[in-house]
C-alpha cells in the first residue's frame, strides 16, 4: 500500500485511482478476504488526498460488493470476494480433466484450441444477443 | 465513516462568510464585489494568480484589513472588531513567516502559547521532534524549510477551529510540502475542523480540497465544490471540412484555440453539448473529454 502514489494530473478522477488500486490488489490477493482496509483517516494521510475522496472510493467498492462497511469497526474486504489468484487455482483442476478427456478423443492441441475459441465466441454472441433484447 | 462530519451548509452557519467585499489600492483594484462562505469541515482551495487577490482576501478574514465595502464574518464575528475571539480559533500560516529571528524555538513557541488557551505543548513536542527541530536552536540560523516546519508548528498546535496557509508550500522542497499536506488532512480528520489553503500549485490544490475558489484580478471566477468544477467543465477538440478565418462560436465556450481545421473549446457543459455543437457547426468530434484543473484555470484566466 505504501508505494501507492495517487497522482492529479492522470486525467483519472482521484477516487476512480484508488479504487482501481484497490481492486487490483484484491484481485491479486494483496489484500486478502476478509482483511480490514486502512481507515479512512490512515489512508487520506498515507495518501495525501482528502479524506471525503477516500470515503468515495470505499463506498464504490461497497456498491461493487467488493467490501463491506461495518459500522464502528470499519471497512472489510468481503469474505465471498476470491482473489484472482484463488479462483485460478480453482479454475486448474477443471480445465485439466477436461483437456484430459478431450486428448481421450484423439483431438490435437489446435483443435482443443479451435474447439475453446468457439465456445466462447458463442457465449459471446449469445451475451450480446439478450442484451440487444432486453 | 466520516457521515457525522459531513458538511451540512443548509443547517450550518458557515465558518467564513464573505458579502460583496470590494478593496482597492490606488487606482488598482485587489478584490471586486467578492461573495463566498466557507462550510465548516472541509478543504477550501483557493487559486490564482500572484496578485489575484487570494492574499488580500485572507488578511481581510484576519482582521488586518477592514472591509472598504462589503462585510467580513469569521465564526459569525466581524476579525477588526473582535480580534481575540477571532484569532485565537484560527492558526495561520503564510509563505513567509515572520518569525523573530533572535528568539530560539522554545522561547518562540512558549511566546505563541500565551496568545493560545488550547496551546497543546504535548502536541508541540511530537511535531518538533517529527520534523526534526532542535528546541535549542535559534530562529535566525534555520533553513526556509525549516522556518515553514516551525512557522506550521506555531499554526497548529492549538488545534485551531480554521487552519489558513497562505502559499505555504512557495519555493519549498517535496518533503516539506508533504508536511504541510499531511497538517491540513489531519486537521480535517479532526472532526469538524476547517481549512483555507491558497496555493498556485494546482496539483496540491486538487488532492486535498473538497472546495474551490479561484480569484481572478480581483474577481471571483469560480467557487464551488471541486468535483462540481471538474464535472462542468469539458474540454471539446473539433475538425473541419475546410479551415476556419475565425475561432468557431460555441454556446458555454471560455476559451477557444486553435488555427485552420482544428479547434479545442474548453466550455461549460451545462450549456454545451459537443455532438450537437459539432452538428451544427458542421464539425467532427477529435475528443470531448473533461478539462483539467489547469485547463479551467487557464480558462477563465483569460481576460
Amino acid at each position: 500500500m505504501t508505494t501507492l502514489r495517487l497522482n492529479p494530473l492522470l486525467g483519472t478522477p482521484l477516487y476512480l485511482q484508488l479504487v482501481e488500486h484497490l481492486k487490483h490488489s484484491i484481485a491479486t490477493g494483496a489484500i486478502r478476504a476478509g482483511e480490514q482496509l486502512p481507515s479512512v483517516r490512515k489512508m487520506a494521510e498515507d495518501l495525501l488526498i482528502n479524506p471525503n475522496t477516500v470515503v468515495r472510493a470505499y463506498r464504490d467498492l461497497e456498491s461493487d460488493g467488493m467490501v463491506e462497511l461495518r459500522h464502528g469497526s470499519g471497512v472489510f474486504v468481503r469474505e465471498s470476494v476470491s482473489s484472482r489468484t484463488d479462483l485460478m487455482k480453482k479454475a486448474e483442476p477443471i480445465i485439466r480433466s477436461a483437456v484430459d478427456r478431450l486428448e481421450s478423443l484423439d483431438l490435437e492441441e489446435d483443435d482443443i484450441r479451435r474447439l475453446m475459441e468457439n465456445e466462447l465466441a458463442q457465449r459471446r454472441t449469445a451475451r450480446q444477443t439478450r442484451k440487444r433484447r432486453a | 465513516m466520516r457521515e457525522s462530519s459531513t458538511p451540512n451548509a443548509a443547517s450550518e452557519e458557515p465558518v467564513v462568510a464573505v458579502t460583496n467585499l470590494s478593496r482597492r489600492f490606488g487606482s488598482k483594484i485587489a478584490l471586486n464585489d467578492v461573495t463566498l462562505a466557507v462550510a465548516r469541515g472541509g478543504v477550501f482551495g483557493l487559486v490564482g494568480e500572484n496578485g489575484a487577490g487570494k492574499s488580500t482576501l485572507i488578511k481581510h478574514l484576519l482582521g488586518l484589513w477592514r472591509a472598504e465595502a462589503g462585510s467580513v464574518k469569521v465564526f459569525g464575528l466581524d476579525p477588526v472588531l473582535d480580534p481575540p475571539a477571532v484569532l485565537g480559533r484560527i492558526g495561520y500560516l503564510s509563505e513567509q513567516p515572520d518569525l523573530p529571528g533572535w528568539m530560539r524555538i522554545d522561547e518562540l513557541l512558549r511566546y505563541t502559547q500565551a496568545f493560545y488557551p488550547r496551546w497543546d505543548a504535548t502536541y508541540a513536542e511530537q511535531l518538533l521532534g517529527q520534523f526534526g527541530l532542535d528546541a535549542g536552536a535559534r530562529v535566525s540560523t534555520l533553513s526556509k524549510g525549516q522556518r515553514a516546519r516551525l512557522g506550521l508548528i506555531a499554526a497548529e498546535a492549538h488545534r485551531p477551529d480554521l487552519l489558513i496557509l497562505d502559499e505555504p508550500s512557495s519555493g519549498l522542497d517535496p518533503i516539506v510540502r508533504r508536511d504541510i499536506l499531511e497538517a491540513i488532512i489531519r486537521t480535517v480528520t479532526d472532526e469538524g475542523r476547517t481549512v483555507i489553503f491558497s496555493s498556485h500549485l494546482l496539483d496540491e490544490v486538487e488532492r486535498v480540497s473538497d472546495h474551490l475558489a479561484m480569484l481572478h484580478k480581483g474577481t471571483l471566477k469560480l467557487c464551488a465544490p471541486l468535483d462540481e468544477i471538474k464535472a462542468r467543465h469539458r474540454r471539446v477538440s473539433l475538425r473541419f471540412e475546410v479551415p476556419q478565418q475565425q475561432p468557431p462560436e460555441v454556446a458555454g465556450a471560455i476559451r477557444v484555440d486553435g488555427a485552420g481545421r482544428e479547434w479545442t473549446v474548453i466550455s461549460d457543459a451545462r450549456r454545451s453539448y459537443a455532438p450537437a455543437v459539432a452538428q451544427h457547426l458542421g464539425a467532427v468530434i477529435i475528443e470531448d473529454a473533461e478539462a483539467s484543473l489547469d485547463e479551467i484555470f487557464v480558462a477563465h484566466s483569460g481576460n
